[in-house]
């Protein structure tokens, strides 16, 4: 394959902070290496920033067709993720987890996991050392719905949105945090593409995190310029897919560690089933004691006679 | 975009997930406090753990450093405004991360505008898409179904009302017609009567030419009576014509019997000689199919 040099030629105007060429070489002395200038080496180290992302994208083994589905979207959006077969559930899956981070190398990781064929739980996880996040997903739908309409190209950087209550509480912060480094991609990824034309919206609502991921259309001739009044032109159209997020707990380290957060308005959905059925089976109850209380109040207060019982008996 | 019924599951799983495990209680009790499912969870897990220090220490230790450029993040904050969204109301909810996103892709817009940045993908790029073209294709199948559903719709509606307008017309001109006719006959009569009042004198011709109009009196009533031809009946032909439009809808019925039982046969005509059988004297019933292929010629 031709080396892709797409990237030099969007580049119009590079800054010059983004020419991603390696620092100086240290002179060599017999100490040990030592820096020339080395003042403004720091400087050039801190600001050459590179965004070595990668994402490991991985789930449980009985995970049903629709999560399944949802989870191959999400490998499609991030070019910089590497999808991984299926994961046993049981024996100490945090431990078999943390070696196959380090073993491929990734610095976080995603891992869908189907409990009871019915509930998902997306775990989000910084390794190696970074916190943990064990989510319940809700709501989801996927890109394959008819509804859905827009595309977008396959890899290209995504413009985040955040509403402002992330910005209200610790554990919405890091959460943002999180999520603009797992679900934004890396800028010179040897898989993403130029342009931006799709954008994420991610809004709490409701103790909720949900995403959306819409297609940006907007009347343009030249590929840096909006066209006049075209901001105002602008129309999103949904591309998919759609998830809810509930934080259930936020770990101290990859898959387990001290629990720095817990969700105070979390209900399993094991719970929610539970008490649906307590409810139902309580309505049985409910009825057969109202029936007896019927009786026992019919036998103690006996009605009186009625006067118009005998009207109808003589026409026979 | 309609954001109709696939979207109900959304409803119910959302509302599942507000679960109070504080109804639980009250389920035992005869109260009628119906199923508060909606209710979150505040009570019992006062005892959840908050460890906001530490919280603060993993956000240190994991945010990229304070001068990364914001390109690399590609982030945006949008206030969301005072009023909470319903969580259940569909429309209001997606409305909002609708104005969100548009938000924040302008003023990202705008920014990337100022940097000079090609950010809009041109016409002639062509790259793989994150939906395959075949998808694309299902979708547009959708869409310009449900188009072409609403217009059929839309047009039986107009074909419906401009039927009865036109039936409405056109009574109208029926009255009309048959009003028109009966004044013309008046005024024939009327002509008559002063004729014979004025002792058949050739003055009053003069002035009695419009009431009879154009002659179109004359044309429509010839022109209405050749209008429908009937169908050419034969003198001698008694099997009682041709289709008549009465008899079309039994014509299904007869043909369903004919093809079971054979056919009949015309009406009278068993007794007559054909061209064949005019000499033939031995005579004789040579059985029914074979006098059915006569009976067709006869015709």
């Amino acid at each position: 394959m031709g080396k892709k040099r797409k990237h030099s030629e969007t580049e119009a105007a590079a800054p010059v902070k983004n020419d991603d060429s390696a620092p100086e070489r240290p002179k060599r002395t017999l100490l040990g290496w030592k820096d020339k200038k080395e003042d403004a080496e720091e400087t050039k180290a801190a600001s050459v920033f590179r965004n070595k992302e990668k994402v490991l994208v991985t789930c449980s083994r009985r995970i049903s067709f629709r999560y399944r589905h949802l989870m191959l979207n999400i490998v499609s959006l991030l070019p910089h993720c590497k999808k991984d077969s299926k994961v046993e559930a049981k024996s100490s899956k945090g431990e078999t987890l943390n070696e196959l981070v380090e073993l491929k190398g990734s610095s976080s990781c995603l891992f869908f996991e189907c409990r009871k064929h019915k509930d998902l739980y997306m775990w989000m996880v910084k390794s190696p050392s970074g916190p943990s996040v064990k989510f319940l997903v809700n709501a989801v739908h996927t890109m394959e719905e008819l509804k859905l309409t827009g595309n977008h190209l396959k890899g290209s950087r995504p413009l985040l949105t955040f509403s402002s209550n992330f910005d209200k509480d610790v554990h919405w912060k890091l959460l943002k945090e999180m999520l603009t480094q797992v679900f934004g991609i890396p800028k010179e990824h040897r898989k993403s593409k130029p342009y931006h034309d799709h954008v994420f919206a991610f809004s709490i609502v409701d103790d909720h995190i949900w995403f959306r991921n819409y297609q940006i259309s907007v009347p343009h001739n030249e590929a840096d310029k909006v066209a006049r009044g075209g901001l105002d032109k602008m129309t999103l159209v949904e591309v998919g897919p759609r998830f809810c997020l509930n934080p259930i707990k936020i770990f101290g380290s990859s898959f387990g560690g001290p629990t720095l957060y817990e969700n105070p308005f979390y209900v399993s959905p094991n719970q929610i089933r539970a008490l649906e059925k307590r409810n139902k089976a309580g309505k049985f109850a409910k009825k057969i004691k109202a029936k007896t209380r019927r009786k026992m109040h019919e036998l103690s207060n006996p009605l009186e006679p009625d006067e118009f019982v005998d009207m109808w008996k003589d026409d026979e | 975009m309609s954001l109709g019924d696939d979207f109900v599951e959304d409803d119910e799983m959302n509302m599942s997930d507000e679960d109070g495990a504080a109804s639980d209680s009250e389920a035992e009790s005869l109260s009628d406090s119906d199923n508060e499912i909606t209710e979150k969870l505040t009570e019992p897990t006062k005892t959840a753990v908050y460890n906001r220090d530490g919280l603060l220490d993993k956000l240190q230790d994991i945010s990229w450093p304070e001068d990364v450029e914001w390109t690399h993040k590609l982030t945006v904050e949008i206030d969301q405004g005072q009023e909470a969204v319903d969580v259940n109301d569909d429309l209001a909810r997606e409305m909002a991360f609708y104005t969100q996103a548009l938000e924040g892709t302008r003023q990202v817009f705008g920014k990337l505008q100022e940097m000079g940045l090609p950010f809009l993908r041109p016409a002639d790029y062509y790259a793989e898409m994150v939906k395959s073209d075949t998808h694309m294709e299902k979708v547009k199948s959708k869409l310009l179904y449900e188009k072409k559903q609403m217009e059929e719709t839309e047009e039986r509606r107009k074909a419906r009302d401009n039927k009865k307008m036109a039936k409405e017309v056109q009574s109208q001109k029926m009255k009309e017609r048959a009003k028109q006719k009966k004044d013309e006959i008046e005024s024939v009569k009327k002509w008559r009567k002063q004729r014979q009042k004025s002792g058949f004198s050739e003055k009053g011709a003069g002035e009695l030419d419009l009431e009879f109009g154009n002659g179109k009196s004359f044309q429509r009533g010839g022109g209405g009576g050749g209008g429908k031809k009937r169908p050419g009946v034969s003198p001698g032909d008694r099997s009682g014509g041709k289709g008549k439009s009465a008899s079309r809808m039994n014509n299904k019925k007869r043909e369903f019997r004919d093809s079971k039982f054979g056919h009949g046969g015309r009406k009278g005509l068993s007794k007559q000689n054909t061209a064949e059988t005019t000499n033939d004297f031995k005579g004789g019933f040579r059985g029914s199919k074979a006098g059915g292929s006569n009976k067709r010629q006869k015709r």
